[in-house]
């Protein structure tokens, strides 16, 4: 389950950007923990629930968070500013709103929450209690973004079954 | 002619309105849910066509349409429904609450025009 997951999420992943940012992105090997983020960044996420629940994130740098901006509305990077917020949300909405399309005849449809946005330095995510999180890396514009599965249904942690971590 | 959009992306509503703005068509009125459009439809009178979104805080798209086709004066009004939200039972939700087209995101440029045509002409 979470090998097919994590290549439509990769699917989706690059099907947005390619048609809404109009910047292909390259998927790098599933890795297990995002690097620590050092400098300013943002982070989207949305919820989703249903035969499984978790969330769906997406991370990147700033500069690289308002290149993806000034893609999707015809802008140029430098002019994003209070936009930002907004366009990382629904970058993160297409990635899972996608990805619950895609799996809906496996899985059935989930529901998923709108998206929430943090824009900070140093940033990093912790989940209570056990989740199994991995991350899908991807290369825009020679810097790496990331797109993180977070598996929060205790009755599946896809990790017990892998051997050796892997990292990012 | 003239457009209501609904949705509550404001990078949505812009990329939808400059989409539309190529087209040539300059009247476009914006909501950021349902309820905010059917404040915007009662100011106005009416619109040409709606473009929506389905994932909305306070009142979601498909709560929109049933709102609108259970007015007299709305409920022929036209509806593009933009959305991820492709599920088999998601299409149908949104055909039995009145939807007339849909577009499901990620799109291209180009599909997203011939939507947008093709929902002006029928
Ligand atoms: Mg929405």
């Amino acid at each position: 389950m979470e090998a097919q997951m994590l290549a439509v999420l990769t699917r989706v992943t690059k099907e947005v950007f390619e048609t809404m940012v109009f910047a292909p992105v390259e998927a790098l090997p599933p890795c297990d923990t995002l690097p620590p983020a050092s400098g300013p960044g943002v982070i989207g996420t949305i919820s989703f629930a249903g035969s499984s629940s978790g969330v769906v994130s997406f991370a990147a740098s700033l500069e690289s968070a308002r290149e993806i901006a000034g893609g999707m509305l015809g802008m140029s990077p430098a002019e994003v500013q209070d936009e930002l917020p907004d366009a990382v949300g629904e970058i993160t909405n297409m990635i899972a709103g996608s990805f619950r399309t895609q799996m809906a005849d496996e899985a059935g449809a989930w529901t998923i929450s709108t998206p929430n946005v943090t824009i900070g330095s140093d940033l990093s995510v912790r989940h209570v209690g056990a989740v199994a999180r991995t991350v899908c890396p991807f290369v825009f514009r020679g810097h790496r973004i990331f797109v993180e599965l977070v598996l929060t249904d205790p009755t599946r942690l896809p990790h017990a079954e892998r051997q050796e971590a892997r990292a990012c | 002619m003239r457009f209501l959009v609904v949705d509550d992306s404001s990078t949505m509503r812009r990329i939808i309105i400059n989409t539309l703005n190529k087209l040539g068509h300059q009247d476009v009125l914006e909501a950021g849910n349902g309820r905010e459009g059917i404040e915007r439809l009662s100011n106005v009178g009416s619109v040409d066509l709606i473009i929506t979104d389905w994932n909305m805080p306070e009142m979601s798209g498909i709560d929109f349409i049933r709102t609108l086709r259970a007015m007299d004066n709305h409920k022929n009004l036209p509806v593009l429904m933009v959305t991820t939200n492709a599920a088999k039972d998601d299409i149908v939700q949104a055909m039995e609450a009145g939807v007339n087209h849909y577009i499901v995101k990620p799109f291209t440029p180009d599909t997203f025009k011939d939507k947008i045509q093709a929902a002006m002409t029928k």
